[in-house]
């Protein structure tokens, strides 16, 4: 029954995902926004791991939370170092605002679940929210993507991305087997 | 005058005996001063030997980099040494798939080094990373382990002074394995023959026993602290604590072989047990020893 409601909430949030990668592809995003959209994933992120630290007593989650605080700094860093060498100031989206609303609802049922419910729950949704950037990223950023250092930048992030994803899961299996 | 004199002696020999019960003759002193320059040389070359940074020769070089290990695939021969060299601006960890060795995590810019002495495959991984995966191929050479790789790479006759624990422990082994052994059969002799001399012998070399035997497991922990992971869990986990008990065993024979030099006896056999006890424990500990570094 638990396992079929997380299974519901990756489902969920693939459906979201997808449906706004669609949107985005429609309105294909202009480099400013691209820096935008990739600025407020690493801060959504960022915030959550935090929010996981306070709430969490799993050495496990602890340690995930932590490596996204450290990666995700590092990545918003040289996002930010590229964008101000190309003179490209980030800029709000349909998209961005979507991924704010989202998270804002998240951090919301986040706050209201303590011990192993947060633990699963952050856990879940960090898959979830791994597999939409990676997707987002696939589908819209990468091929919309005008400047070449841009592009090639966003290429270079798929592997974190992906390796996010697998510890992701790792850590969601790890707490749902015990 | 004559008996001035001898009434003089005695109670200069009753006085030095009184402050300290060691300082019998010049010849005795003359040992405190050998023992005290060992200590003072051993102590010099560990303090030194710490400063000094490990600096195993690296033979080959991994890359980590944009979230990947380059190469991704890499052979070397046992008892050489790989670095992982992190350019990348993210920390990532060295973790064998099969749980043999772990970096924990390397921070950018920084580097992580280990020495292979088992021949075989083995994959490792990023643990914060999962999808970062590469393998290393370990070469058997014809025998096993350091000495045969030495061999194998004909070996340097230079001499160098010891400054990593791997030299320095093998080097101080050879103190504690000889002296305590000779004490032993020493006190044996003494008693065979009924020469005092053999067990005058003894109690020195109980003594220089337990006053090197520290040093030589500072120089085994450092070994463990710095390059344990390269060494068998199960083999490394009883030497390290069996040393550090000999320590205490060590120190233990040395104030029980003292009580009886200072009453100028013959140790009884409830000493020669103990002591015969504790010699086969360090032949038993020198085996474990030399398992790990030569092999089974």
């Amino acid at each position: 029954m638990k396992l079929r409601k997380s299974y519901l909430s990756v489902f969920t949030s693939a459906v979201l995902l997808v449906a706004g990668a669609v949107t985005a592809y429609a309105q294909a995003p202009t480099d400013p926004q691209i820096a935008g959209i990739v600025q407020t994933a690493n801060h959504i992120d960022i915030n959550q791991a935090k929010l996981a630290l306070k709430k969490t007593s799993n050495p496990q989650v602890k340690e995930f939370a932590n490596q996204m605080i450290s990666d995700h700094t590092s990545l918003e860093k040289s996002v930010n170092d590229l964008a101000k060498k190309l003179g490209v100031t980030p800029e709000d989206s349909a998209t961005s605002k979507q991924l704010k609303q989202q998270a804002a609802d998240e951090t919301k049922k986040l706050a209201s679940l303590r011990g192993k419910a947060f633990d699963k729950e952050y856990a879940s949704h960090e898959v979830a929210f791994h597999q939409t950037v990676i997707d987002a990223a696939k589908t819209t950023l990468i091929p919309n993507a005008n400047n070449a250092e841009l592009k090639s930048a966003l290429e270079g992030a798929a592997p974190l991305l992906q390796g996010h994803l697998e510890h992701a899961q790792q850590l969601e299996q790890s707490l749902g087997a015990k | 005058m004559g008996v001035n004199e001898r009434t003089k002696n005695v109670g200069c020999h009753c006085l030095a005996r009184s402050r300290l019960p060691l300082m019998r003759s010049p010849q005795l002193q003359a040992h405190i001063y050998i023992l005290a320059a060992v200590a003072t040389v051993l102590s010099a070359v560990c303090v030194r030997a710490q400063n000094v940074q490990p600096a195993g020769a690296t033979n080959h070089i991994v890359v980590i980099r944009q979230v990947h290990f380059n190469p991704p695939q890499m052979t070397v021969k046992a008892g050489e040494t790989v670095e992982w060299k992190n350019e990348d601006i993210f920390s990532h960890t060295v973790t064998a798939d099969d749980g043999s060795f772990d970096s924990g995590l390397i921070d950018p810019d920084n580097s992580w080094q280990r020495t292979f002495q088992q021949a075989g495959t083995v994959g490792y991984h990023c643990r914060p990373h999962p999808n970062m995966r590469a393998a290393l191929v370990v070469q058997g050479t014809n025998g096993t382990g350091a000495a045969a790789n030495a061999a194998s790479r004909g070996g340097t006759l230079k001499w160098s002074p010891p400054t990593k624990a791997q030299e320095l422990h093998p080097i101080l082994v050879n103190f504690t394995a000889a002296l305590l052994p000779l004490a032993f059969l020493s006190d044996v002799l003494g008693r065979i023959f009924r020469r005092q001399s053999f067990h005058h012998t003894a109690w020195w070399m109980v003594l220089y026993a337990a006053v090197i035997t520290p040093f030589t497991a500072a120089a085994g922990w450092w070994w463990r602290l710095t390059e344990g992971s390269t060494l068998p869990a199960k083999l490394i986990t009883v030497h390290e604590w069996l040393g550090t008990t000999a320590v205490l065993l060590f120190v233990v024979l040395a104030i029980w072989r003292w009580s009886i030099h200072k009453r100028d006896t013959s140790p009884n056999w409830a000493y020669l047990t103990f002591a015969l006890i504790v010699v086969l424990a360090l032949v038993y500990q020198g085996s474990l020893g030399g398992r790990m570094v030569f092999g089974k």
